[in-house]
């Protein structure tokens, strides 16, 4: 009794005599009790509605996800009596018509086990047809009680000449239909594959699965197959001769934003996704992240010259580093003295591009990149797209870092649209994979740049493959003008010297870009024949040298001798440069 | 005092506690684990090795660690909270300190035979905490703030260990579980919305206290899709899965998702994608029914309990299953961003099996000591 009273001590009453106090206490007791007890019922229940509510929501969301969107047609495939076969699947082809994914009928063997007779002889006799299914294994499915089991899916012709040959009861042929890429590995990271029920898994199998499923008709894409077999080969010789550990090229249309081909390497074949390993299946063009280091100079200098806040004439001290908050930024050859902007630019100096991005400010440099598409996803039409990383908060010290390329994270193909964008006149286009003609492109486009803008960027640009680091880039005949970039890579949360990304992007011909070529290669390693260096300049200015004189006559690009365009014998703007004796054959218009 | 409560509670035989231990929850208990071994098995393409076998053994200890649970007289249980409060923290801090002088973050303690989380442990040990002080708090007293204060006390110190290892999704569930034991305790709503405006206020304040990779590592979590190459990802491959799967499924062994490697962890946290691709819709649908029996059971058992201590424990146990459910779940589905929590009974895993296990056998406790009274101010020193 004791413990009562002392868990109702508030209600004690004084004065009244002691039957009726304890009475009274064990009413108050009870009434408390009661009370407590309703409380925490009502509290449980409340708790409880909470819960199964949110479970129907889970529920609805699993019916939403699973039967909602899910593709009828398996449940067909699973059911080989009754149901008809779905329409078969449209191919895929490239802009010329070449075929890069089709749907062929192929056999599949199956089997109605009470129709067998001797299992296991049956399974010894068509192990030897079929060599990669074990005799254990079809022994089992051949002795189960079901009415049909799956034996094999997809025999070849000849495989199934040799079953009917067998003569076994009990067997029996379903026609399906399969997914064949005859380019195999060249274009799977842009294809992508479907499961064994043609259901798209990846790429544009996935991002087109509905329309694939639905139409004939084939579905064109952008790509050119003979291009995007020139920019395999090649990243695939320097992934070779640098010892990479992949690679990623882009070439696109710089009037439309059309991917003409698109790669990254390694890849993998897109009939046995299986056994690719996940860096293969990776796709660097898109799903890729990567600071892009020194090719960001291009935005940087083309949004300070935009934005009126540096004149091209304007210099720059780059004899000292910058040292702001725990960095210090320096160049990777030092110059003496005062640079203009034309040889911060082609002399690729870090020094330099910060100062002229501080005259802009933070404001420019975030309004051109979200122009430029930068900063949101690329809208191209795959579903391995990355999200840019951005700095959060963006400060001073980061609008320093980015204006070279470094703390903005950025995938291949929206670099090369945003380069595209620089060089055509000034106005951005979407990456597509789709077929885009020029009327198309000109209603969609956005302009970020003036023409003038635009124009003296081809300038430098060029100047920077004449004179400058990308001298290597420089196709004979194609006017080629670019911009070297190379950026260590961040290895847990540090910048690691050994560990680089070297990468080039290109236009051609300058005076009127039709045009635009990206190659990047991760992590190559120097060599003698480049006494030692893996940069953007030894690494992937040759790549894009070689796509540009190998594809430039397939795109109906004429190569021409250089179009001089006589400017004073001495250039003004080239101070320092030990060439300007001699024409300085910028390509203007 | 001791005595008296005897006589109010004759005490039962272990063969009476057996007989009132819920044969039914263990059966949906056992059901839910062969879902698991069977899943385990798909998930290493038809074979018992490495998961489903393991799996299975650590299932059969738990049955029997669950049933003992269940047995101990709820009085004990009541007694040793505290011991087992104050361990599972020496517990964190000794992570802690492991952690710092080995390598980087670490959440485990080796234990040789198992190896022991010590936030999982604490999972059950905040329940049992919780549960023992507001057992001890009247009806009126819940009214004073300044009653609030321990138990919030209570909740800060391993919330605080585990944010640090750093561990935000075990933090949250630690405080979620906090919050519904709070709430059935009878805390005002008033105070919860205080104490939701306090820490609201304070977010910007801490913010700034936090070093550069600390607030990189908070923001990464809050928008994964950041990271694009890890969760954002992962969570559309899984989704494709869930509608890969239609209505009935593709059939066991035949989900290609899970089969081509698409899905991460498929063993652990991505486990449900892959029941609901092989087994469709209606598979996915039933095991979310199988949990909501568990949950029901719990909910049962916390409404039946005559004492507050067991009430209280069965609902913040059972709070806690349906936060592994919803959260893992709901997490596949991309309704919430990815934290690691498993599947509880289904996901492979040593250590949240345990919790599992010894969390159920908790409640289970309830059930069968669901007439025993203990007193408010506890056992030992009633007089």
């Amino acid at each position: 009794m004791t413990e009562q009273v002392r868990a109702c001590r508030p209600c004690q009453p004084q004065d009244i005599d002691r039957r009726a106090a304890a009475r009274r206490r064990f009413l108050c007791m009870d009434g408390h009790r009661k009370e407590a007890l309703e409380t925490g019922r009502t509290r449980l229940l409340v708790a409880g509605v909470v819960f199964a509510f949110v479970f129907a929501v889970i529920g609805l969301r699993i019916l939403d996800l699973a039967a909602l969107s899910g593709a009828p047609s398996h449940v067909a495939a699973r059911h080989p009596d009754g149901a008809p076969h779905a329409a078969q699947r449209a191919d895929i082809v490239d802009r010329n018509g070449n075929i890069l994914a089709t749907t062929l009928p192929v056999p599949s063997l199956y089997a109605n086990p009470r129709e067998v007779a001797h299992p296991k002889d049956a399974a010894e006799r068509l192990s030897r047809v079929l060599p990669d299914v074990s005799p254990g294994e079809l022994a089992a499915r051949l002795s189960s009680d079901r009415a049909f089991i799956w034996l094999k899916r997809g025999l070849s012709p000849r495989q199934q000449y040799r079953v009917n040959r067998l003569g076994i009861p009990g067997l029996y042929f379903r026609e399906e239909e399969r997914r064949f890429y005859p380019q195999g590995d060249l274009t799977a990271h842009v294809v992508g594959f479907t499961d064994i029920d043609n259901k798209g898994l990846a790429g544009i199998e996935q991002s087109f699965d509905e329309v694939l499923a639905g139409q004939h008709r084939s579905l064109r894409l952008s790509l050119d197959l003979r291009v995007q077999h020139i920019l395999t080969e090649e990243l695939s010789k320097a992934m070779a001769e640098f010892r990479a550990i992949g690679a990623a090229g882009v070439v696109m249309d710089a009037r439309t934003g059309e991917l003409v081909a698109m790669a990254s390497l390694p890849s993998f074949n897109p009939a046995n996704p299986g056994a690719a390993d996940s860096e293969a299946r990776f796709n660097r063009a898109t799903l890729g992240l990567y600071e892009m280091g020194s090719v960001f100079k291009i935005f940087t200098t083309a949004s300070v010259l935009e934005s009126g806040a540096v004149r091209i004439g304007d210099r720059f001290d780059v004899s000292k580093p910058i040292r702001a908050a725990r960095f210090t930024i320096r160049d990777y050859k030092p110059k003496d003295g005062k640079l203009t902007v034309p040889e911060i630019f082609m002399y690729s100096s870090n020094i330099g591009t910060v100062h002229m991005a501080m005259e802009a400010g933070t404001e420019v440099q975030q309004n051109t990149l979200a122009a430029l598409g930068l900063t949101t996803p690329a809208s191209v039409e795959l579903p391995e797209v990355g999200t840019p990383m951005l700095p959060s908060p963006w400060r001073e010290i980061n609008t320093m870092t980015i204006s070279y390329g470094h703390g903005l994270a950025v995938n291949p193909v929206q670099l090369t649209s945003a380069v595209a964008a620089t060089v055509n006149g000034g106005v951005l286009h979407q990456p597509t994979l789709l077929t885009r003609d020029e009327a198309e492109a000109e209603a969609s486009g956005k302009r970020v740049f003036s023409a003038s803008t635009s124009g003296r960027m081809r300038q430098l640009m060029r100047l920077t493959v004449e004179y400058g680091t990308g001298g290597k880039a420089d196709a004979e005949g194609y006017l080629v003008g670019g911009k070297t970039g190379t950026a260590d890579k961040l290895r847990g949360g540090r910048y690691a010297r050994d560990a680089r990304i070297a990468s080039f992007v290109g236009a051609f011909p300058m005076d009127d870009p039709r045009y635009v070529v990206f190659a990047m290669v991760d992590e190559p390693k120097g060599h003698k024949g480049t006494f030692g260096f893996a940069t953007g300049g030894w690494v992937a200015a040759p790549v894009v040298r070689e796509v540009i004189s190998r594809a430039g006559p397939l795109l109906g690009v004429e190569p021409r001798d250089n179009v001089v365009v006589p400017e004073k014998e001495e250039h003004p703007l080239l101070v320092k440069v030990g060439a300007v004796k001699k024409d300085v054959r910028v390509a203007a218009r | 005092m001791q005595t008296q409560g005897l006589r109010r509670n004759p005490e039962m035989t272990l063969a009476q506690k057996a007989l009132q231990v819920n044969w039914g929850l263990v059966f949906v208990v056992s059901v839910l684990a062969a879902v698991g071994c069977v899943m385990l098995y798909s998930a290493a393409n038809g074979s018992y090795d490495p998961w489903a076998s393991r799996q299975a053994v650590r299932f059969g200890g738990g049955l029997v660690l669950m049933v003992g649970v269940a047995l101990v007289d709820i009085r004990m249980w009541f007694r040793w909270t505290w011991f087992i409060y104050f361990g599972a923290l020496a517990l964190l801090v000794a992570v802690e300190v492991m952690g710092t002088i080995g390598m980087g973050a670490q959440r485990w303690i080796d234990l040789k035979v198992i190896q022991l989380q010590p936030s999982e442990v604490m999972k059950v040990a905040i329940v049992l905490a919780l549960a023992r002080y507001f057992h001890g708090v009247s009806e009126e007293d819940i009214g004073r703030p300044t009653r609030l204060i321990p138990p919030l006390l209570a909740i800060a110190a391993p919330v605080g260990l585990v944010l640090n290892q750093p561990d935000l999704g075990t933090a949250l569930m630690l405080m979620m579980v906090a919050g519904a034991i709070f709430f059935a305790a009878g805390v005002r709503l008033w105070k919860f919305a205080v104490i939701l405006g306090v820490a609201g206020a304070a977010i910007p304040v801490a913010w700034q206290f936090l070093h550069d990779y600390q607030k990189q590592r908070v923001l990464t979590f809050l928008n994964p899709e950041s990271d694009p190459l890890g969760s954002g990802y992962h969570i559309m491959q899984s989704k494709i899965a869930l509608g890969a799967g239609g209505m009935f499924g593709k059939g066991f062994l035949q989900g290609s998702q899970s089969h081509l490697n698409f899905l991460p962890e498929k063993q652990t946290d991505f486990i449900f994608t892959m029941m609901a691709e092989e087994f469709g819709m209606l598979g996915g649908l039933a095991l979310l029914g199988l949990y909501a029996i568990v949950l029901i059971y719990g909910f049962a058992i916390s409404l039946r309990a005559r004492n507050h201590f067991g009430r209280l424990l069965a609902l913040g146990l059972t709070a806690n299953m349906f936060l592994y459910v919803f959260i893992n779940i709901a997490m596949v589905m991309g309704l919430i961003p990815v934290v690691g929590v498993p599947l509880p009974l289904i996901s492979y895993g040593g250590t949240a099996m345990l919790t599992v296990m010894t969390s159920l056998g908790l409640t289970m406790a309830v059930y069968v000591h669901r007439d025993v009274r203990i007193p408010r101010r506890g056992l030992d020193d009633a007089d």
